[in-house]
């Protein structure tokens, strides 16, 4: 035959059977309208991520995409249940000055560990685990290395002048006494932090695998938790299977955890559109949905699979306290008048996709839902009030000369950028002041604005854990480390450090009046809080994730559908 | 077998071929070490001695010059280092097992390419003036002037949102790849979206060049001799027209290495192109290097291989 004409027959039979390798590229699907309460055969847990995870070191971990999948893999002495109540872990209890776990004057706690947790290759957990894992992170220096910095022996080991914490001791096996320099009530929610510093890990898996690599293969990514890691094949996808004979409860019914990762989290919804994912949103993907998509599913037949939670961040606009127009005493009225001339239904439509990406922020700058929130419209800074606002720039600055050149800070990205555009306008329209922008790349924001450099700034805070304390120390007290204000008030100084060494239930009081306190000083004008948004299939049994957490996975189950 | 002279050849171009990488790896090494940012910085905490740990584990607190010349003596053992934001991920068989996945679609796409862009041309060309003329050249235009990353989405929302929901879940085309290479249903779209424009260019080319051709005397003498036209075509005119096809076939081969960046995005495909714009994004700058250094690699070698496919097209040229 003619090589030529054979070739010319191949490429038109190449032809035809493209077009139906593209119709056939995958069959399956199906209804997911007949669901029941039988489970299904298939215990497949599927869900996306558009990026490799960082690190499942505990003593590394600083990323709540990793700590999403570490709750399921560590254990700590304490865990925080689905309403983020402090529950005992691998402790036996909540340690407490009535059960002796807590003494009198706040600065020992005694933890009684359980006798039957074990490591997922059969060890036994003991209290030398514990400490050695607390140690290790502490030698470590992560991110998060600071939540034991009240542990006596903490500052050595972070200078490098020791290797372990003399505040540790155990008298036994199972009882671990942790020794304070002073008082912190929030210490117990450090300890329920688990998924970074605290989390146990075995001394035998992190040696064999090495101190760097140990977590990175599954032979040698051993921990206490309900899950352990099958298979990794970096940035395209990781599989979990449950730990035989897991020492916990409840147990595990979902049999593998497959995690794809999708850069382009539209072609990931795309893939949940065809039944490829039971959900999006886990592995703290929940903010990373494209508010487009969000709209078009709320507004299709498959709204019901949307859920919408409270995330832990504000962002506020923040102001110098120590030079410029808006600095101390004599700059109150104008940062008032800068907070009550913001619209934030307007803000919340144009910014945040009408409230799919986050919420006026009303109740103070501790995110709504957590320990410290003041309430929905509690914050008068947060009313719109253009009058007033005028009032008070016309009686503070009449001449508009403090604030002429002004510019906002803030650092690129979409969300940003369109908070500033619309913060721009909305001064111009409300109080006739020019604000310029300037965004200014990301380090360099952050440097600068740690240095007091800006005079009004984007600024926002993530909370780490659920405890007023996350925020004031941060933030908000005198020379705090994440401030930038430069803002100083004695009195809340005061309340903050009384109301850090109480027990978090009777300080939550304290916290509430120093909120109050930057409120009177008009110390920041909100701005808004986060929204996270999950799509889940119906099929998919068990608690609902919240502010922090997604669910546990070994409380997840599939139902036939 | 290859004379000496064509090993000489090859062995002077792989060599040109090993020092642009390291030229362009080098290059991108500097530049990126002057960029402002760090893929370790949030806005969550900011502990100096946290930081200072973790610089020391990837050397950043070292001189930029012994940076470099630890960077260098990695590249020459074939170690490109480990992963800034994803720590304890080796970069090179992360990018080697990303480049096979990018070389399957990619190598797909320019078959796709070639084929789809010939057959329009010489139908184009052989029917010149007829509405299969207008048609080819119509299909060519379309091709040529719509981005990919259109063509792409628009191939997305057709077969894998519109024809699942058209079909009940019964007949669509499955976003994301489950494993590391994609079953050929799957890379058949990608393919398509990647090679179209090129195809269309192809396409474009074949036809004038075939006109040309057509008008020669030798394919008059072998009209002339009583050979049907298919064969007049396929063996006497196509060979000879191909040769201004393969002049281009370099830079597309490029155009579709770096279009791969988009077009893995939007399909979800665990390769290099996708590689490139999430290390970027999560500013990871070691692998921005090793990606850059493998994107020099394969650009070098698409560009040999068509110099050398010029020996096989046109026997006049010789290594």
């Amino acid at each position: 035959m003619d090589r030529g004409v054979g070739a010319f027959r191949a490429l038109r039979s190449l032809a035809v059977v493209g077009a139906i390798g593209i119709l056939v590229a995958a069959c399956g699907g199906g209804s997911t309208a007949n669901q029941g309460t039988q489970l299904a055969a298939d215990q497949t847990l599927r869900f996306p991520l558009n990026d490799d995870i960082g690190s499942f070191d505990p003593a590394f971990i600083n990323a709540a995409v990793d700590a999403a999948f570490a709750q399921n893999l560590y254990d700590g002495l304490l865990k925080f249940d689905d309403n983020l109540n402090i529950v005992p872990d691998i402790a036996k209890e909540v340690p407490t000055t009535s059960n002796g776990g807590i003494s009198s004057d706040g600065l020992t706690y005694t933890f009684k560990l359980r006798n039957d947790v074990k490591f997922s290759n059969g060890d036994k957990v003991t209290a030398k685990d514990v400490i050695y894992s607390w140690n290790r992170a502490a030698k470590a220096q992560g991110d998060y290395a600071s939540d034991l910095d009240h542990v006596v022996g903490y500052k050595d080991v972070k200078g490098k002048k020791a290797t372990t914490m003399s505040g540790l001791t155990s008298s036994d096996d199972y009882t671990l006494k942790v020794q304070l320099t002073e008082a912190a009530g929030f210490f117990l929610t450090e300890v329920a932090f688990n998924t970074a510093v605290t989390g146990v890990v075995s001394e035998k898996a992190v040696t064999a695998g090495g101190e760097d690599t140990w977590w990175t293969k599954p032979e040698t990514l051993i921990g206490t938790g309900p899950y352990k890691m099958s298979a990794r094949t970096p940035k395209q996808s990781l599989d979990f299977v449950p730990v035989d004979n897991w020492w916990g409860s409840p147990k595990p019914v979902l049999k593998k955890i497959h995690v794809d990762i999708i850069a382009d989290l539209s072609s990931a919804i795309a893939k949940y559109d065809q039944n490829g994912f039971d959900n999006v949103g886990f592995g703290d993907m929940n903010g990373n949905i494209p508010p487009e998509d969000v709209l078009r599913i709320k507004a299709g037949p498959k709204s019901s699979e949307l859920k919408f939670i409270q995330k832990t961040r504000t962002t506020w606009v923040g102001f110098n306290y120590e030079k410029g127009p808006f600095a101390g005493t004599a700059g109150k009225d104008l940062r008032k008048a800068f907070s009550l001339a913001i619209d934030r239904t307007k803000l919340v439509d144009v910014a945040c996709s009408h409230g799919v990406t986050c919420s006026a922020a009303t109740g103070g700058l501790i995110s709504k839902g957590l320990r410290g929130y003041l309430g929905d419209n509690a914050d008068p800074l947060a009313k719109f009030d253009a009058a007033t606002a005028k009032q008070l720039l016309q009686s503070a600055d009449p001449n508009k000369t403090k604030i002429k050149g002004l510019v906002y800070q803030y650092n690129p990205g979409a969300f940003n950028k369109a908070i500033a555009e619309n913060l721009q306008s909305q001064w111009q329209d409300n109080l006739g002041v020019k604000v310029d922008l300037a965004a200014t790349e990301r380090q360099t924001f952050f440097q600068r604005r740690t240095k007091k450099e800006y005079t009004i700034f984007r600024h926002s805070w993530q909370a780490d854990y659920d405890h007023p304390q996350d925020w004031f120390d941060n933030l908000f007290i005198t020379d705090a480390g994440n401030g930038g204000t430069g803002y100083s008030n004695p009195q809340l100084d005061a309340l903050v450090k009384g109301a850090d060494a109480k027990k978090t239930e009777d300080a939550l009081a304290d916290y509430k009046k120093a909120s109050q306190l930057m409120i009177d000083d008009a110390a920041y004008a909100p701005l808004v809080y986060g929204v996270g948004v999950f799509l889940t299939k119906p099929y998919v049994k068990g608690p609902q994730p919240n502010a922090f957490n997604d669910p546990y996975w070994n409380e997840l189950s599939i139902l036939q559908h | 077998m290859l004379s000496r002279r064509a090993l000489i050849f090859l062995g002077e171009r792989l060599v040109l071929i090993a020092f642009t990488a390291v030229a362009v790896s080098s290059i991108v090494f500097f530049g990126v070490h002057q960029l402002p940012g760090s893929a370790f910085l949030s806005d969550r905490r900011i502990d100096p001695a946290a930081l200072a740990a973790i610089m020391h584990h990837y050397h950043l607190d070292l001189s930029l010059w012994d940076q470099y010349k630890l960077f260098v003596a990695g590249i020459v053992h074939g170690n490109l280092g480990e992963s800034l934001v994803n720590r304890g991920i080796p970069i090179t068989p992360l990018l080697l097992r990303e480049a096979s996945v990018s070389l399957e679609v990619g190598a797909t796409a320019l078959i796709f390419t070639i084929g789809l862009g010939m057959v329009l041309g010489v139908i184009a060309a052989i029917k010149q003036n007829t509405w299969v003329d207008y048609l080819a050249t119509a299909t060519s235009v379309i091709g040529y002037s719509m981005p990919n990353f259109v063509i792409a989405s628009v191939l997305v929302l057709l077969f894998a949102v519109y024809l699942y929901n058209w079909s009940g879940g019964v007949l669509y085309y499955e976003v994301g790849w489950e494993g590391t290479y994609g079953t050929p249903g799957q890379i058949l779209l990608p393919a398509f979206a990647l090679g179209f424009p090129y195809a269309s260019i192809v396409a474009r080319l074949t036809r004038a060049s075939m006109l040309e051709v057509l008008r020669q005397d030798y394919v008059r003498t072998a009209k002339a001799k009583g050979l049907s036209d298919r064969i007049v075509i396929i063996r006497h005119a196509l060979r000879n027209a191909l040769i201004p096809v393969v002049t281009i076939l370099g830079p597309l081969t490029i155009g579709i290495i770096t279009g791969s960046v988009v077009i893995e995005n939007i399909f979800g495909i665990p390769g290099l192109g996708k590689e490139f714009v999430q290390s970027i994004l999560s500013r990871d700058y070691n692998i921005v290097i090793g990606v850059f250094t493998f994107y020099a690699l394969a650009i070098g070698l698409a560009n040999l291989l068509v110099d050398l496919l010029y020996t096989v097209i046109d026997p006049r040229i010789r290594y």
